[in-house]
């Protein structure tokens, strides 16, 4: 048994009512509560002693956070949802197979039947799979608390490097979806370490609208590029209004390997992490394509 | 501390009602608490998936789950698969096909593959590649996992068996009636039904547990240490540092013991042992080394091979003159004249290749349990070990304890493939801990602190210049090896030598020079690992011989060919080699694979390339000076004569000999194989073997086991000749009956003949015991490295895709062609082949441990130490090419080892054919493709990278 794990105290709350008042109160105390969703991140870092002796708040639990739902504004997705369920929920599959692929690509199996969404979206590493998704298909992320709940955009939801908009005391409690407009193609890509149980090198969603003949709406987004999930508008822009050609894709490509400043680290390199998504953004063009 | 909490879920069927801590996982809560030891730990990460059980039917890491967050669920382990004693027809087809070696992944992937067949009851191949992505296997049994899953259902309500399972898994050719036959393995029905039990799963009545504090500087001057604090924690029953453990230093081999059980006075790697605790458990031994203070003086460190050489440098180990200039081994060999070898040739070229540390990373980590007994002072040691007798040896000598007070039991071994060959200071801390607290205190590793222990492969630099004749014949090579060794010499010494003593084995080379050179550095130590020093220098052989067939015009093939090793040739670093079919394993691959279709005309991104390898079957020496014979077997006929036991000390780690061993025996007796039982591993009940290193049993084991079984045979022949009034010599055993070779009509039933004989002199038992020729090797330095009593030899041949987009390799196909003498088992043969060819794909592909500037290690995990998932296994056929060996038993040589050695160069090679880049140094990544893509690009032919 880890020594980082030996003092943990977990809290169990019957419903979200409660659970969100407990988070509340101890907001404000010396041993603020940490939710427990799946457990699939903060095991890691309990194991590698990176975190101090903590309290945590068991969500796992909680029917009230679970559910894909179809609305009038697009589909909302509950915090609970793993990437399980989302790889074959039928909705998202239709509406938004670029979450299904990511949800796909979410580390193996057994780590799919517990890593939730609102896990990978309150980690905030900047390899988390679906953030690109997310960003690239406007989500607005729901928090609460006890008090009130309220809508982010995600684009504004992060500050920086695993920081968020997000406060101690609030819970993701779900995720909307808009509906994708007409003439929109999804493109998700992961390019990994490893076939299986990969974390990214680079990661890439696009959205990208084409009406009469001419892109009128453009969502790229890349996850593992930077300190957080990010758009590139420069190369957004290169879309807009054109047609989808080599050229047009070539130019969002170059204009992206100029706006991004990605690091070295134990997955890759700067420079491969750079060329690498130039690529990806004209093959995600090539698909749109199709 | 958090109370404990109330825990109520239904584990296997059964209501549960459990009050554990907080902090307990559900991994703990089915080991710990329920003792259902078939859930493994293999990472407590999420990574490996050994510890995969059912949680309402679907596959979770229960290292993942709170035990609290499973209240309310329904559980299902391994040990609840099997209803009524009867395995589920999953575990069967498991046994069947062999799909596993040394089973510690295999009830997560048995339970993964469950969770699959009961929502899509005819699972395609792709689904189970899909599904098992989460269930790491080191000794790679995937293909035969994938097959033994698509065909469940037609084990459903068949009994198991030991038959070999389709007719191809039998010997066509020979007329053995055993050898030569796929019978299942003898731990298979254990091993899939999580009975086994590995060191980690050994529960004995006060048992403690045990912990050790690592250095955090990579070199440093221990200052003094103050364990006041640690004593005095409650539930804390011993510390020891470095002025509690003796004075003599230990390691592998005796010309170079430099490790002491705990530093005493300077730490030399970020990981090296400063001190101990026992306590009564895990985590009250964790917080106790928090509260030990220790005081460096941190010194500066060096952390590359060649910087270390360089004047200056800082030195690892100033007490000892023989290690100035931190240079650990030198080798210097010069056979023949190499320079007029190169004035001779055609083409000379030179080239620097470099290698990676790589890490064994078998899925157990170590484990070790020392025990001392009440009366005596005697020692019981089980230890998760490839060595036992040379572990046995080195805690005597280390810790002064006569060898006879010590008995080691080798359980269950999770893979080791070099990593557990040598004596751990998990071994030696657990006994002297044991000794202080009169409690048996067990000790294991998690899987970071493997990585800090490592001992993986070292990290050559390789000059290598080679002579070729305008038609491919090899005039001269010379070869110049910095190797990374780390900060002690664990095997080292015999990795230098290897690195250079194996290259002459499979081409002809009339002239060769190889200075090695051995180099201390602050890193983790480097020891053996599978292939013991010869992949990296193989990987740059094969390479630069592609390159200069290509300079030449030649076909990689023609080359290969035209210097391929012989039978009966004395090399020029004066091995002897023996059987060898080299050239047939050319020929053969060369057709199978369809080269000559397919080389260079494969479309840009598809290439194929050839490789070629083979191994030492066994050590000629052993490591410490020693005459005992190197593998002795005894065997004991049961008294009803109805079976006979094989009490042999070879360690099975996986690669089957405990399967194979009990073949060699009961074809030898003429008795069916599943009337052999395999004693357990056990100094007390085996007499000595070498154990499982340099690919050694098949065929020292394999003698002793044949020379044991003689021996009882001829007892039994004599009294049979007796019986059935008739010459001794005119009869012969087989499938359980004596009788007349010429009149097989008459004869007498084994067990019978068996029982008279005890009933008329008591026990039966044969013994036999083998020792290599005593006349192997060189007369010159170091000239036992590398002998062996035989050798084997493959070719292999693969197809890769390169994405041009992203760098990314796939191994598509390949063949291996293998010459390992006689086949004793096909399914283990195969299998081993298969393991080898995946793991080499992983060390040419994907793994490399990176230290940071500090010396610490970036990847100590399986997250970013990435080794093959199901998802990299290629469609792999693999061909026996026998000869007979004639010192092998029935003819066999070895497999385990040789068949990794090709692979990286094959690999290299068919990169450079699909995409025209050549990567010289390991591992080919994406990045160093893409990079050398760009240049290409830039405007060159062929671009090649270093970098
Ligand atoms: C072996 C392995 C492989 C992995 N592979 C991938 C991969 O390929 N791609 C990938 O993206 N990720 C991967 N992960 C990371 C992880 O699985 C995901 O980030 C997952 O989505 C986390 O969800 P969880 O429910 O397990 O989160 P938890 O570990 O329970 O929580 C993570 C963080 O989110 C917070 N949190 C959780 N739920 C809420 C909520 N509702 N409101 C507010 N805060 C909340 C927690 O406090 C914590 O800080 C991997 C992890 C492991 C162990
Ligand atoms: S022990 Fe749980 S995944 Fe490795
Ligand atoms: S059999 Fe899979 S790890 Fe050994």
């Amino acid at each position: 048994m880890r020594a980082a794990l030996s003092r943990l105290r977990v809290v169990r709350e019957p419903n979200l009512a409660m659970t969100a008042r407990a988070l509340e109160e101890s907001a404000e105390g010396p041993r603020p509560l940490v939710p427990m969703a799946g457990g699939t991140d903060l095991f890691v870092y309990l194991n590698a002693g990176a975190l101090p002796e903590q309290d945590y708040l068991d969500l796992w639990h909680l029917d009230e956070l679970r559910g894909v739902i179809d609305t009038p504004g697009g589909v909302r997705i509950h915090a609970l949802e793993t990437f399980a369920n989302l790889r074959r929920d039928p909705l998202v599959k239709r509406r938004y197979p670029a979450l299904a692929e990511a949800s796909s690509w979410v580390g193996a199996r057994q780590i799919q039947n517990r890593a939730t969404i609102a896990g990978n979206i309150a980690n905030g590493s900047p390899a988390g799979d679906s953030l690109p998704v997310l960003l690239a298909l406007d989500a607005r992320i729901r928090l609460v608390r006890f008090s009130a709940p309220r809508d982010v955009g995600f684009d504004t939801f992060y500050t920086g490097y695993r920081t968020s908009v997000r406060h101690p005391s609030e819970l993701i409690h779900s995720i909307l979806l808009p509906w994708p407009l007409p003439g929109t193609r999804q493109y998700f890509r992961k390019v990994g370490t490893r076939l299986a149980q990969a974390i990214s090198k680079v990661v890439i969603a696009t959205t990208i609208t084409v009406q009469k003949g001419r892109v009128t709406r453009a969502r790229i987004a890349l996850g593992s590029v930077a300190a957080t999930v990010v758009r590139v508008p420069s190369a957004e822009d290169a879309l807009l209004g054109e047609k989808l050609t080599p050229a047009a894709a070539s130019e969002a490509a170059r204009r992206l390997r100029e706006s991004i400043h990605p690091i070295d680290d134990i997955r890759s390199t700067a420079a491969h992490r750079l060329r690498v998504a130039g690529r990806l953004v004209e093959l995600a063009v090539a698909d749109a394509l199709r | 501390m958090g109370e404990e909490i109330l825990v109520s879920l239904k584990v296997n069927g059964q209501e549960r009602a459990l009050a554990v801590k907080p902090n307990t996982t559900l991994q703990d809560l089915v080991r710990w608490h329920l003792d259902l030891t078939g859930t493994k730990k293999g990472c407590e990460m999420g990574e490996c998936g050994a510890c995969t059980v059912l949680m309402d039917g679907r596959p979770v890491n229960s290292c993942m789950v709170l035990a609290v967050a499973a209240s309310g669920s329904e559980v299902t382990t391994i040990e609840g698969l099997s209803v009524n004693g009867d395995l589920h027809p999953l575990q069967k087809a498991f046994v069947k096909h062999g799909a596993l070696q040394c089973g510690f992944c295999t009830p997560g992937m048995i339970l993964s593959a469950k969770a699959l067949i009961d929502s899509k009851a005819d699972p395609t191949e792709e689904d189970i590649r899909q599904v098992l992505g989460g269930n790491l296997c080191r000794c790679a049994a995937y293909p035969r996992i994938v097959k033994a899953i698509l065909s469940w259902k037609e084990f459903e309500g068949v009994p198991l068996d030991t038959r070999p399972h389709t007719p191809e898994e039998r010997d066509q050719e020979r007329d053995h009636a055993v050898v030569g036959h796929g019978v299942t393995r003898y731990d298979g029905p254990d091993k899939v039904s999580g009975r086994a039990r590995y060191t980690s799963d050994i529960r004995l009545p006060g048992m403690i547990f045990g912990k050790i504090l690592c250095s955090p500087h990579a070199h440093a001057l221990i200052r003094s240490i103050d364990t006041t604090g640690a004593k005095k924690l409650p539930g804390v029953l011993a510390v020891i540092t470095g002025a509690d453990v003796p004075e003599t230093r230990y390691g592998v081999s005796p010309a170079r013991y430099d490790e002491h059980v705990l530093a005493k006075e300077r730490v030399r790697y970020v990981g090296d042992e400063v001190a101990a605790v026992a306590a009564v458990d895990v985590e009250t031994a964790e917080r106790a080394l928090r509260l030990i203070q220790v005081e460096y003086e941190v010194l500066p460190a060096v952390f590359d091979a060649e910087e270390a050489l360089k004047p200056g440098a800082p030195l690892i180990h100033p007490e000892d003159p023989r290690y100035a200039g931190n240079v650990n081994t030198r080798v210097e060999w010069n056979f023949g004249d190499v320079d007029k070898g190169f004035a001779e040739a055609d083409l000379v070229r030179e080239e620097r290749f470099v290698g990676s540390r790589t890490y064994q990373a078998p899925i157990e980590p170590h484990a070790s349990l020392a025990r001392w007994e009440h009366h005596g002072p005697k020692l019981t040691l089980w230890s998760a070990t490839q060595t036992p007798h040379y572990l046995q040896q080195m805690v005597a000598r280390t810790l002064d304890i006569p060898v006879g007070s010590i008995r080691v039991i080798k359980p269950a071994v999770g893979g080791g493939f070099g990593v557990k060959a040598e004596t751990t200071p998990l071994d030696l801390c657990a006994v002297i801990l044991a000794r202080m607290t009169g409690r048996p205190v067990m000790m294991k590793y998690s899987r970071r602190e493997m990585f800090y222990h490592f001992r993986g492969r070292h990290k050559q630099i390789m000059d290598l210049k080679i002579g070729l004749k305008r038609d491919g014949s090899i005039t001269a090579v010379q070869s110049r090896i910095v190797l990374d060794g780390g900060a002690y010499t664990s095997y080292g010494v015999i990795t230098a030598y290897y690195a250079g003593s194996m290259i002459p084995t499979l081409y002809k080379i009339p002239h060769y020079k190889y200075d090695g050179l051995r180099m201390y550095t602050n890193l983790p130590a480097c020891g053996a690992f599978r292939g013991h020093g010869v992949p990296q220098p193989r990987f740059a052989f094969e390479s630069l011989l592609d390159m200069m067939a290509e300079d030449l015009g030649l076909d990689p093939f023609d080359v290969r060919i035209r210097n391929a090793m012989t039978p009966g040739t004395r090399t020029c670093n004066a091995l002897d080699i023996s059987s060898c079919e080299f050239g047939a394993t050319l020929e053969r691959a060369r057709e199978a694979s369809g080269w000559a279709q397919k080389k260079g005309r494969l479309p840009r991104g598809k290439g194929i390339g050839v490789g070629c390898g083979g191994f030492v079957s066994g050590a000629g020496y052993p490591i410490y000076r020693s005459d005992f014979p190197h593998s002795n077997a005894m065997l004991r006929v049961h008294e009803s004569g109805q079976a006979v036991t094989l009490h042999i000390a070879a360690a099975d780690i996986g690669q089957g000999s405990d399967t194979v061993l009990p073949q060699i025996a009961a074809e030898e007796l003429g008795i069916p194989y599943d009337r052999v039982w395999m004693a357990a591993c056990d100094s007390t009940l085996s007499p000595v073997d070498l154990g499982s290193y340099s690919s050694r049993v098949t065929l020292m084991g394999g003698n002793a086991v044949k020379m044991a079984a003689t021996d009882v045979k001829n007892k039994l022949l004599r009294v049979a000749g007796r019986r059935l009034g008739c010459d001794p010599a005119a009869l012969t055993c087989r499938d359980g009956r004596i009788f007349v070779k010429e009149h097989p009509s008459v004869g007498i039933d084994w067990a019978e003949v068996a029982a008279a004989a005890f009933s008329e002199g008591g026990p039966v038992v044969g013994t036999g015991s083998y020792r290599p020729p005593t006349t192997l090797g060189g007369d010159f330095k170091g000239g036992t490295v590398g002998t062996s009593p035989a050798y084997s030899f493959s070719t292999f041949v693969c197809e890769v895709s390169v994405d041009l987009e992203t760098g990314f390799v796939t191994v598509d196909r390949c063949v291996d062609f293998s010459d390992a003498g006689t086949v004793v088992n096909p399914v283990t043969f195969h299998g081993q082949v298969e393991g080898g060819v995946i793991m080499g794909i992983g060390e040419t592909l994907l793994e490399d441990v990176v230290h940071r500037a500090d010396g610490t290690i970036a990847n100590p995990n399986l997250h970013d130490y990435l080794i093959p998932s199901i998802r990299e296994t290629p469609e792999i056929i693999s061909v026996a090419v026998e000869s007979f060996e004639p010192r092998g038993p029935f003819g066999a040589k070895e497999i385990g080892e040789g068949c990794l050695v090709p692979i990286l160069g094959a690999i290299a090679n068919a990169v450079y054919d699909a995409c025209g880049v050549r990567v010289k140094e390991l591992p080919i990544t994406p990045e160093k493709i893409l990079k050398g893509l760009q240049l290409q690009a830039a405007g060159r032919v062929a671009a090649r990278v270093e970098g």
